[in-house]
């Protein structure tokens, strides 16, 4: 799968997590007089966010590795994590938004139009924040998080911008809230897509055989690559390599390569190797599969 | 340019009907001068402050918390009465500072002797006095949480330096305050007054105004006929700072420079919690800070569990009931949730985006995303000088040429390391291989070759433009 792919189908996951999330808020928001307090309320809310975009991002790793069991954890796992980021984002969310719409309401001055947009959006980012660096506290990935943080806290404030102007300027049949959520998970999506890449270590696209022209982004310190699905990069259908044959450790810029199947060789550049320091442009040759690792 | 009540008869009426109105209209009044929803989020509970003063601006003490009843509404029409309160502290003052908006009266009579009498001696003119109010004022100033602003009002208002800690600097701007001319003479007190609740703007807690002033109302567009310049033909009302200000919780100290004040000044101090001060009395002058800040301490916190009505403010009412009789004050506080009010109807259709999503999400998780088998191909990755002029080059069966030469099969423009015919491909039908053969640098796999049999995933390197094989097989 290109860059180009896994971008849109991203973006798909996004748009999809918003419209999934959509439902349940509309439910939890019309039920707001029945919830004993605040917290109980926005802990629902928050919850159910970022239940369903966890769940959503969380089955992207699968999906671009073609494993359906790791679609099935990853949806788990995101599920779970992105339930603990809603809650937590969507409390700080709604203190904020108190804390701001109180001190924008002394003023009489365009409250619903500047005051009440910035607050509601301010609120809506810690939401986003949470919700975005969920999906790398579900990789354990540090460069995720911090991709999923920044992503999260443009999209919760262009999203709760978005939901507070479709409502003050678009007719009332327009569900604003649909609008918002699925900004917000468009843009955490365009922020995994884009940035990505640029705060990854690399990238190794495969050059040969079924899987030619995928390319598989490094954004995690320790990158594993053979046959089990449990490797970060599956070269299933290739042969003459082990289920766990070669580990890509990056640190302090520099990444070192380890054959961990000496029964199998490795080849960098056509020569064999157990250990080697990567540089951008070499290219590794893992049973049949061939590599190369760059950065652009 | 104010009517001058020289007639000490006339004015002595005035005073007279102005006590006996201001007996019988106010009994106590009510202020909800802070609302603190800060522990909403935490504990669902709402703290009020709830100033009660007499006709004569003194707190009311010693009031039970059963002659206390809150109301909470989430449209100001339709309020509910909340059953019991959580917390009731009489003299419960927080020890958070307090805004002073000082607002001084810059209109032409200002320049007149206390008495009314026309002067060229700075000394002895309104002016004079009024600053020397506001001197003492910020000298008597000594918490300092307080902050404090300045406005001089006559047909226009002018806001000359928002509420700061700065003392300093209110003084310095009370200094710049000079004689108007004649457009800007005329007095707009309700105007000054209802705007200067807007300078409030995101300063939280309690809110002053302390207007020092020598007199009446006098609108510009009601005495000179002409359209103001700001306000139009709008002529403000006295109930209008008075409504502004109940709602911003907001309390007006008036100080009073001449003999007469506006009829409607006491209603408007008294109403909104505060009281009128004389001018003459220096001494009084002195204390109007000690006595705003004994006021705040006289203050009864109240607090109670919020309902969970959705609504984007939530107005509260405190009712206060002594002796049979009933007072009470209303303000909103903001409530609003992250995710905004709710839909009017629920539709059962909403289930069909949550199923539809999943079901997306199930045929994304189908697509399949592997190569099928094809042509043998050259494809340009990237180029570090110039471009390609193919990016995917199928390979025939005979031989495909790379180099910088537009006849070239693949061609590299903008490059002059690339020769014209730089390296050849050359397929091998008996083997079924292709070879590589250079004819100026060439590097396969990052070393440096003459000639390779291909294998596919090769990496060739032509001046820098990276190409890769691929045989085609899956």
């Amino acid at each position: 799968m290109s860059t180009g792919l896994r971008r849109v189908i991203l973006l798909c996951l996004g748009i999809l997590g918003g419209v999934a999330a959509w439902p349940l808020t509309e439910l939890i928001v019309r039920a707001q007089g029945r919830f004993p307090s605040y917290l109980l309320f926005v802990a629902a809310l928050g919850g159910a966010v970022g239940l369903l975009m966890g769940a959503f991002f969380g089955s992207a790793a699968g999906i671009f590795a073609r494993v359906g069991s790791r679609i099935l954890a990853g949806m788990i796992v995101g599920a779970i994590v992105g339930l603990i980021g809603g809650v937590i984002g969507l409390l700080i969310g709604q203190a904020v938004l108190f804390l701001l719409g109180g001190l924008f309401l002394d003023s009489y001055r365009s409250f619903q139009t500047v005051g009440l947009p910035i607050a509601r959006a301010v609120g809506w980012a810690f939401l986003g924040i949470f919700v975005g660096a969920a999906e790398g506290f579900r990789a354990a990935s540090g460069k995720k998080i911090g991709i999923g943080l920044i992503g999260g806290l443009i999209g919760g404030l262009i999203g709760g911008a978005a939901l507070e102007y479709s409502r003050l300027y678009l007719p009332p049949s327009l569900p604003s809230r649909l609008i918002g959520l699925v900004v917000l998970g468009l843009a955490i999506a365009l922020f995994y897509g884009i940035i990505e890449r640029s705060m990854a270590f690399g990238t190794l696209r495969v050059l040969n055989g079924r899987l030619k022209g995928k390319e598989f982004i490094l954004n995690e310190g320790r990158i594993r690559i053979g046959r089990a699905r449990r490797n970060q990069i599956t070269l299933e259908p290739y042969d003459n390599l082990a289920d766990r044959q070669v580990q890509i450790r990056f640190r302090r810029g520099e990444a070192l390569l380890t054959n961990l199947e000496p029964k199998f060789p490795v080849l960098v550049n056509d020569q064999p190797v157990k250990e080697h320091r990567l540089k951008y442009d070499d290219v590794l040759k893992v049973g049949s599969a061939k590599l190369f690792y760059s950065y652009d | 340019m104010k009517p001058r009540f020289n007639s000490a008869l006339t004015a002595a009426l005035a005073a007279a009907l102005l006590l006996i109105g201001s007996t019988t209209l106010f009994g106590y009044n009510v202020r909800l001068s802070q609302i603190d929803p800060s522990r909403l989020l935490l504990t669902q509970n709402v703290r009020l402050y709830v100033s009660v003063t007499d006709d004569r601006g003194e707190p009311v003490e010693g009031l039970g918390a059963e002659s206390f009843t809150i109301f909470e509404s989430p449209d100001g029409q339709d309020f509910r009465r909340i059953e019991g309160l959580s917390e009731f502290k009489p003299r419960g003052a927080s020890a958070e500072g307090i805004t002073f908006l000082l607002l001084i009266d810059n209109s032409g009579s200002m320049y007149d002797t206390p008495a009314g009498q026309p002067t060229e001696d700075t000394g002895r003119m309104r002016i004079t006095h009024a600053k020397n109010a506001v001197r003492t004022f910020l000298g008597s100033m000594t918490q300092p949480k307080d902050t404090v602003g300045l406005v001089s009002y006559n047909t226009s208002y002018t806001l000359l330096a928002p509420p700061s800690g700065d003392k300093a600097q209110v003084a310095g701007f009370l200094e710049g305050i000079e004689r108007p001319d004649s457009e800007q003479a005329y007095t707009e007190l309700y105007a000054a007054l209802t705007l200067a609740v807007e300078d409030f703007t995101g300063f939280g807690g309690r809110k002053a105004v302390v207007i020092l002033s020598d007199g009446e109302n006098y609108p510009y567009f009601e005495h000179s006929g002409k359209t103001h310049p700001e306000f139009g033909e709008k002529i403000y009302r006295y109930t209008e700072p008075i409504r502004a200000c109940q709602e911003a919780g907001i309390s007006v100290y008036a100080v009073n420079f001449a003999a007469q004040r506006d009829p409607n000044l006491e209603a408007i101090a008294v109403e909104t919690g505060g009281t009128v001060f004389d001018a003459r009395n220096q001494e009084e002058l002195a204390r109007v800070y000690q006595r705003i800040h004994q006021q705040v301490a006289g203050e009864y916190l109240i607090g109670y569990r919020a309902t969970m009505t959705p609504a984007e403010r939530k107005y509260v009412r405190v009712q206060v009931r002594e002796n049979g009789q009933s007072q009470q004050a209303t303000r909103f506080y903001f409530s609003s949730t992250v995710f905004g009010l709710p839909l009017e109807r629920l539709s059962a259709l909403l289930v069909i985006p949550f199923v539809l999503a999943f079901v997306l999400l199930w045929l994304i998780s189908l697509l399949k995303f592997e190569k099928k088998r094809g042509p043998a191909t050259l494809e340009v990755l990237k180029t570090r000088v110039g471009r390609a002029q193919t990016r995917v080059m199928p390979l025939g069966t005979a031989k495909t040429v790379i180099g910088g030469s537009r006849n070239a099969d693949l061609t590299i423009v903008g490059n002059p390391s690339v020769k014209e015919q730089h390296a050849t491909v050359i397929y091998d039908s008996k083997k079924k291989a292709y070879t590589v053969v250079g004819s100026g640098d060439l590097t396969v796999n990052n070393r440096p070759v003459k000639t390779k049999v291909l294998e596919p995933g090769d990496v060739i390197d032509v001046g820098g433009a990276t190409i890769v094989f691929d045989d085609g097989e899956v």
